[in-house]
């Protein structure tokens, strides 16, 4: 996620639990996996944080103050890298169905055409 | 299939049987045995059409539809095959359906230029888009980039101006256009409920579809008009052009 060459996602915070099982997954995870995806993304901020008792969960933190939980309990490591590169591929929009599939700005170059237009 | 390989087999002993007699009238039986079976369809298909057939109908058809040939599949569960692909046939599928991956963007570049008045209609897969510089488009999930790469979109069917149109037959050779991918991300879900009346029949699915958001730099092939420190210029040229057409 960038626009116009400026990442969006700026922080992620991953929250865990040490003791219970649905954690075991993103403790995998933080052991394999998240040094990779913390050097291939300098520019993310990747904060871990412990919270006994709950449920493991990903937060981004997007640059318009926008906040994606995703809670990844009782999954794979795996399934949680998946979580964790959709965050930081994602703007930090609030995902709506679109019409159309392209979004512009000048919808016309050569003139809007009317039935008064003679080629 | 089983049923007609031993056809088959009986119709190779048959003639082998039948040469050492080296009779003529009996050597047509096996031939007519094997065209006689509903399963050949009146003629002897070869191995491989017949092979081909099988996987079709039992295994599920895979969404991104990258079989070339038979494929084993690993999990039955992911509809995805997940095949692990060398630069080169990254690149050669990537140029099959439309664009071509330049590289990462350095922070130092600056390629988002202001809005010229040239557009150009391009094909990504099967899908067409009608861009400008400055757009944003959002497509099937391509595969083999990153966001913040650059992107070269080969197939370009038209380009246009305020004074001049190009078009290809089907594709123009030398025009080219620059995009950067903004972002892979999910679409809303869309439910997708079937109901049978009377008929006990109710089910409910969600889908998201996995979309890209390139974001077009720059279009090259075509003569670009001189940009006008005057406020909307692409109006004037057009109005222009108009008068003069209308004139003539």
């Amino acid at each position: 996620m960038a626009l116009r060459g400026v990442w969006q996602l700026q922080k992620l915070v991953v929250s865990y639990c040490n003791w219970g099982g649905s954690s075991r997954g993103i403790r995998a995870f933080m052991e394999s996996e998240l040094p990779a995806l913390k050097q291939k993304n300098p520019q993310l901020e990747v904060v871990t944080e412990l919270s006994r008792g709950q449920h493991p969960y990903l937060k981004g933190i997007y640059r318009n103050r926008n906040e994606r939980v995703v809670c990844v309990k009782n999954m794979d490591p795996e399934q949680v890298l998946l979580n964790a590169t959709r965050l930081r591929n994602s703007l930090g929009r609030k995902v709506v169905k679109r019409r159309t599939r392209h979004v512009t700005k000048h919808p016309s170059v050569q003139g809007t055409w009317t039935t008064a237009v003679k080629f | 299939m089983a049923s007609l390989r031993c056809i088959r087999e009986l119709s190779r002993r048959a003639t082998t049987v039948l040469s050492i007699n080296q009779t003529r009238s009996i050597c047509y039986l096996p031939a007519i045995e094997v065209s006689g079976t509903s399963i050949s369809h009146g003629t002897v298909i070869s191995n491989r059409s017949l092979t081909r057939d099988l996987p079709c109908d039992e295994g599920e058809e895979s969404s991104e539809g990258e079989d070339e040939d038979d494929e084993d599949y690993e999990d039955s569960a992911d509809t995805e095959v997940e095949r692990e692909y060398s630069p080169a046939e990254k690149v050669e599928e990537a140029a099959e359906i439309g664009y071509k991956v330049m590289g990462p963007l350095k922070p130092s570049e600056r390629l988002f230029k202001p809005y010229e008045p040239v557009f150009a209609i391009v094909q990504i897969g099967s899908h067409q888009f009608k861009v400008s510089n400055g757009d944003s488009i959002f497509t099937e999930k391509l595969k083999f980039c990153d966001i913040n790469d650059k992107l070269v979109l080969t197939k370009v069917l038209l380009l246009g101006s305020a004074s001049q149109t190009i078009i290809g037959r089907p594709i123009l050779p030398d025009a080219t256009v620059h995009a950067v991918v903004e972002e892979h991300a999910l679409d809303e879900k869309v439910l997708i409920f079937k109901k049978k009346r009377r008929k006990n029949y109710r089910r409910t699915r969600g889908h998201r579809q996995e979309l890209t958001k390139l974001r077009i730099t720059d279009i090259q092939g075509i003569e670009k008009p001189e940009p006008k420190i005057v406020y909307k210029p692409s109006k004037e040229a057009v109005t222009e052009q108009s008068k003069a057409e209308l004139v003539a």
